[in-house]
């Protein structure tokens, strides 16, 4: 475990350099504009679920097949895509963030950042 | 409690009941063997893999609550509950987009480490501390009720019994083990639970099949289950329950004791991010069974006995789908996968409340008195004696809230109080410390005071009217105001804001391999 007070001022220097720099601010608005609205739209989605089985329990008990209803598959598809989405960041983060990351670091390494 | 029913034959459910333990001591035996250093024995070393670690995050997360707790609300309430089981995987979604990276960059890896690096302040970390061991202890005290309620339904032995067995294990593995046998244990019981309950659904699902008997409405307009036994409160102000609950299952997680800790345990941020990925398809996979036993039940149960909890209903049902040998036989095996779920939680949280204990309230003091010649791990075994000790005492007392509902109150309390220090400590550079300790101190009195009031049901009317609903689902109010009186305050005491505030955070957001990485080091 590292000591996070244990910062150089050598160091510090280097943080802020990085903080200022565009290619950094960059990387940051990639994260917020993936990560917000998807994160709303998930938001979204689950909360008309609760909402739909809350209030409109009529359309929800309607059968579509057998004892099958409309509450019961839309209950289903909830935890569809709660794992989609995460599987769906994850792959986001491998594929997009990291590289950008990896990028800014070799770039802050050879002292040519953006 | 008081339970009429048994479930099944009394020595098929003991002997699975013995089973569990007996796998669960001995495979945390051989984790000892495998552990040598005092470091291997805290933070099992850090070389645990992906697939590991998320089995471990499964089996520790895998409750009493959702063992039995989501077939009794499904039972009483129908498949409109299903948001329950989703909403108990979405926290790891928030924990993971949120704050799951910036922390471990923070190289902390409890709740107080991070309060303490972040703000500065040792009041901060006591008073982490503090609510970590409260947190924890709330959160253990259904897992001891629900032993006790499963084992006096397989087996007629006195709630007391249950509660007992459970204490004495987890003391026993936590106490001997350390971390490193419970990530072990904790993944070995994500599988044995997820067979336990997968196999005899699939079992019931065929008989009921095979029998032609029809579902009931899955979904019930207008109420409960008739059937719905007691331990289970329907809802007066059925939106404001949901998404307070939903608040707090959301922004809970982070927050939970037996959590965090399995995130620093990850050796990157890539090994995080996979691991959170099993994590959500393996909880999710596990959730699919228990509403199957509710909306059986249904069918199956149409009553239950007097005086039994609808948490019992995944018990109960295949003596009453199939009397007789295969009825005892399954019986059995949800007995043992029940105790397997009160046993590793029980473990997750006992590790880490004892940790703080160790840590933050006893270590210290110990070694003042005996001049510091004590060796480490005999404070860690008192500390793990009083965590279990305290909430195993409180589960004497017999409450009328379902299993579900108490350890929602665990997951409200975490998001009135860790979920604004972590968000706000990761996110915003002006969190000054007697804002955060403000926070704390406004969330954490309302959560816990409320979940304290309703456990004990005040005036014996729990979760009646707008008052009841406040407090049996106080989220929707707690977690709003905590933040709120971090930020005003915060904004009120800008002098208090520590001076590294702004390096600190640029640690946080920076990629890991800028700050730590192999790029800087050379």
């Amino acid at each position: 475990m590292s000591d996070p007070n244990d910062i150089s001022e050598e160091r510090a220097a280097r943080y802020l350099e990085v903080q200022n720099s565009q290619e950094f601010a960059e990387l940051r608005k990639k994260f917020r504009g993936f990560v917000f609205p998807m994160t709303g739209a998930f938001l979204a989605w689950y909360f008309l679920y609760v909402v739909l089985a809350t209030y409109a329990t009529d359309f929800m008990s309607q059968h579509v097949w057998g004892n099958i209803t409309i509450g019961l598959i839309l209950g289903l598809l909830q935890f569809v895509t709660t794992f989609a989405i995460t599987m769906y960041y994850a792959r986001w983060a491998d594929r997009v963030f990291d590289p950008a990351a990896e990028k800014l670091a070799e770039h802050m390494e050879r002292g040519n950042l953006q | 409690m008081n339970l009429a029913a048994t479930a099944g034959n009394p020595d098929w459910g003991l002997i699975a009941v013995l089973f569990v333990c007996i796998v669960t001591l001995i495979v945390g035996s051989l984790g000892l063997r495998l552990s040598r250093t005092t470091s291997d024995f805290y933070v099992a070393g850090r070389s645990v893999t992906a697939g590991w670690n998320a089995s471990a995050i499964g089996g520790e997360y895998l409750s009493a609550a959702s063992f039995l707790g989501v077939a009794g609300i499904v039972y009483s309430l129908g498949t409109e509950m299903l948001w329950l089981p989703v909403g108990y995987t979405i926290g790891y979604l928030v924990l993971l987009v949120l704050v799951a990276a910036p922390l471990r960059r923070s190289g902390a890896y409890t709740i107080p480490d991070f309060a303490e690096a972040r703000l500065q302040s040792r009041p901060i970390r006591l008073v982490s501390s503090l609510l970590v061991v409260g947190i924890g202890w709330l959160y253990l005290l259904p897992q001891f009720q629900g032993a006790g309620l499963a084992l006096a339904t397989v087996t007629g032995a006195p709630p007391a019994t249950g509660s007992l067995v459970v204490a004495t294990v987890v003391l026993a593995n936590v106490a001997a083990g350390g971390m490193r046998s419970i990530t072990l244990v904790q993944a070995v019981q994500y599988w044995l639970k997820l067979a336990a309950i997968a196999i005899p659904a699939f079992v019931l699902l065929w008989l009921w099949l095979r029998q032609g008997q029809p579902l009931p409405t899955v979904s019930q307009p207008g109420g409960p289950f008739a059937g719905a036994g007691i331990g289970f409160q329907p809802r007066e102000h059925p939106v404001y329950a949901t998404y307070s609950t939903i608040l707090a299952l959301c922004f809970g997680t982070m927050g939970l004791p037996h959590v965090l800790v399995r995130f620093y345990t990850n050796p990157d941020g890539r090994a995080a991010r996979r691991t959170t990925v099993i994590v959500v398809g393996l909880l999710g996979v596990f959730y699919l069974f228990p509403p199957i036993f509710g909306m059986l039940g249904r069918t199956y149960l149409p009553t239950l006995p007097d005086g039994t909890r609808s948490d019992s209903v995944v018990l109960l049902l295949p003596s009453a789908m199939s009397p007789g040998t295969l009825g005892d036989i399954l019986s059995a095996v949800l007995a043992g996968g029940a105790f397997a779920a009160f046993l590793s939680t029980a473990s997750g949280l006992t590790v880490s409340v004892a940790g703080v204990i160790d840590q933050d309230l006893l270590s210290g003091r110990l070694n003042r008195r005996s001049g510091g010649d004590l060796p480490r791990t005999h404070s860690f075994r008192l500390a793990t004696l009083v965590a279990i000790a305290i909430p195993y005492a409180a589960s004497w007392l017999t409450p009328s809230v379902s299993l579900a509902d108490t350890v929602g109150m665990a997951f409200a309390v975490a998001a009135s109080t860790f979920c604004p220090l972590l968000v706000l400590g990761v996110w915003w550079r002006r969190l000054s410390v007697t804002g955060a300790l403000a926070g704390l101190a406004v969330g954490g009195i309302s959560a816990i005071g409320a979940s304290v009031a309703t456990v004990v049901g005040i005036g014996g009317s729990t979760g009646r009217g707008w008052i009841g609903s406040l407090l049996a689902q106080p989220a929707a109010l707690t977690v709003p105001l905590a933040f709120i009186t971090a930020i005003l305050v915060s904004l009120a005491t800008p002098g208090s804001v520590p001076k590294n505030a702004a390096r600190l955070l640029v640690r946080l957001h920076a990629p890991e391999e800028v700050t730590t990485g192999r790029h800087t080091d050379t």
